[in-house]
């Protein structure tokens, strides 16, 4: 399991070190304007083909390049209704957040549980290697951190259950 | 209703303070706890071994009869706390359903004053729990409809009515859950099955026997549509006869009585929990962003502690020319400042020879060029 994990971090890795190749590019529609053309496509010849990394049904990664700017999409794995709940709790909390993290859009793409947005801008500020490592880096967290938080409401649940019943002994 | 313990902790707190102060006090305190309960404490300077309990609480009752006053056998539980100390006043304080006298001066100086004042503290739960066991008590358990004991409907918050069905050999207690969030509901779902794991684990076997389905159980069947439509699913325990022996039967009821609030208080808290979590983790995330800023900031922090550095050098090895140099501008201008009245032939060249500013040049200073 560990191992298929790797495997698809490390593809999601090598296709972003590949992707993230952006460069200054102004608007062609707008004068004096530079807009992340990846979401506003208005130019098909500034767009790339998007590349689609699934694990799973459940789990998948979408990259969406362009000239200037590059989204990232993550469906993360929710195996039952409480893993369903802690995604979606942790990821719209993050999203609500998104100011912190520069990169992260406030909105998922549809059919994604979370979204990030590279422009160029960001890798002139941050390094390249640094951002692809925080990316990878996120998807590893998110998914050791919903599973400890089913883990410890589970071990929560089951003292609270044993105080409970308790009180009848 | 959340209030896990039975004594309530404000009415107990206040009835020490009065129990210990030395000289009399005069005391009008309305105290409401979780919306529902409402006790009023007044204690006079006239009348400084005498205090008046009064208590207004929403009432266990049947189905859809209504409550009328609280009941001879529960006048008598509460009788029963302490009967020299508490004494009910009739007919009790408007706006209340009970008036206690407690005459403070035979609650005695010594250990026993705490656990008395903790007991008269319980006295909402002692209306409660007298309330179900007299329910219970008059319950014909041989009314049988097809082989089945007809359930009683109990309320004590509006939303919130559970069932209590009394057989030969256990009382069955049956709470449909309901919650107003979907997350609520999987948090609670989860903890019912935990329930469940460990009422039915060899380790507690002594605790009743607990059940969680989606669905009511057949001994529902036939209650009101709208009172067995849930989205948290029920939750049965079985009430055996050891679990009511003696001292424990209180605690029973207590907590059957307490458990919609102890769920509700456990998904509170859980979701509480899981906000601390996520918090923790929003900053370690951040953190790995920041890193390389943080790097970089302090590679040019430190370029430029080291420039600062040279210019600090160079201030610190000039101090006793710039000093000079003011303390020769200062003497210049009081000299400038001299108005002679007679000119002096020859002064200026005099003044241009022996009081023009020395100019200092350091070895290690720059020159400006233009």
């Amino acid at each position: 399991m560990a191992n298929a994990l790797r495997l698809y971090l490390a593809c999601i890795r090598n296709t972003l070190d590949a992707a993230m190749c952006l460069q200054n590019f102004p608007c062609q529609e707008v004068e004096r304007h530079n807009k992340p053309e990846v979401e506003l496509k208005t130019s098909t010849e500034l767009l790339l083909n998007p590349i689609l990394i699934c694990r799973n049904e459940a789990e998948k990664c979408l990259i969406e390049t362009s000239i200037n700017s590059l989204r990232i999409s993550l469906k993360v794995k929710q195996a039952d209704e409480l893993e369903n709940i802690l995604t979606k709790k942790f990821l719209r909390f993050l999203s609500m957040r998104a100011e912190a993290f520069q990169v992260l859009r406030r909105k998922p793409v549809q059919g994604y549980d979370i979204s990030f947005l590279i422009t160029n801008y960001h890798c002139e500020e941050m390094q390249k290697h640094k951002l692809i490592d925080f990316i990878v880096q996120f998807m590893e967290d998110i998914d050791k951190e919903i599973n400890e938080l089913k883990m410890s409401m589970n071990t929560r649940g089951r003292l609270v259950a044993t105080e409970f019943l308790k009180q009848f002994v | 209703m959340a209030c896990f313990e039975r004594a309530s902790p404000s009415l107990r707190k206040i009835l020490l303070k009065l129990h210990r102060a030395e000289k009399p006090i005069e005391i009008d305190h309305h105290l409401h706890e979780f919306g529902s309960v409402e006790y009023h404490i007044q204690s006079s300077v006239s009348d400084p071994h005498h205090a008046y309990l009064s208590i207004s609480t929403p009432l266990l009752t049947q189905g859809d009869l209504l409550s009328y006053g609280l009941s001879h056998y529960t006048m008598e539980m509460i009788k029963g706390i302490s009967s020299d100390v508490v004494e009910i006043v009739q007919p009790a304080k408007e706006g209340y359903q009970l008036t206690l006298r407690l005459d403070l001066s035979k609650i005695p100086r010594s250990k026993d004053s705490m656990k008395l004042i903790t007991k008269i503290s319980t006295v909402q739960a002692t209306i409660l729990s007298s309330q179900l066991k007299e329910m219970l008590w008059n319950v014909n358990s041989e009314g049988t409809l097809h082989g089945m004991y007809k359930p009683i409907k109990l309320v004590y918050h509006l939303r919130e009515p559970f069932y209590v069905i009394k057989q030969p050999q256990k009382i069955t207690a049956v709470f449909p859950m309901r919650f107003k969030e979907h997350s609520d509901v999987i948090i609670a779902t989860a903890f019912f099955q935990e329930l469940v794991d460990v009422g039915n684990s060899r380790k507690w076997a002594k605790v009743p026997q607990c059940c969680w389905a989606p669905i009511p159980p057949p001994e529902l069947r036939g209650e009101p549509f709208e009172d067995l439509s849930t989205n948290g699913g029920f939750v049965t325990f079985d009430i055996y006869p050891h679990h009511i022996e003696g001292k424990r039967l209180d605690k029973t009821v207590w907590s059957l009585l307490n458990f919609y609030a102890y769920v509700k208080y456990h998904v509170k808290c859980t979701k509480g929990f899981i906000q601390r979590r996520m918090r923790k983790r929003l900053e370690s995330l951040v953190e790995i962003l920041q890193k390389p800023n943080l790097e970089e900031d302090e590679h040019t922090e430190k370029v430029q502690g080291n420039a600062r550095c040279m210019c600090v050098g160079k201030l610190v090895r000039l101090p006793k020319s710039k000093m000079l140099k003011r303390k020769c501008g200062d003497f210049a201008k009081k000299v400038k400042k001299l108005r002679f009245r007679i000119k002096i032939h020859g002064y200026r060249r005099f003044r241009q020879r022996w009081l023009t500013i020395p100019k200092f040049s350091s070895s290690m200073g720059y020159t400006k060029l233009d």
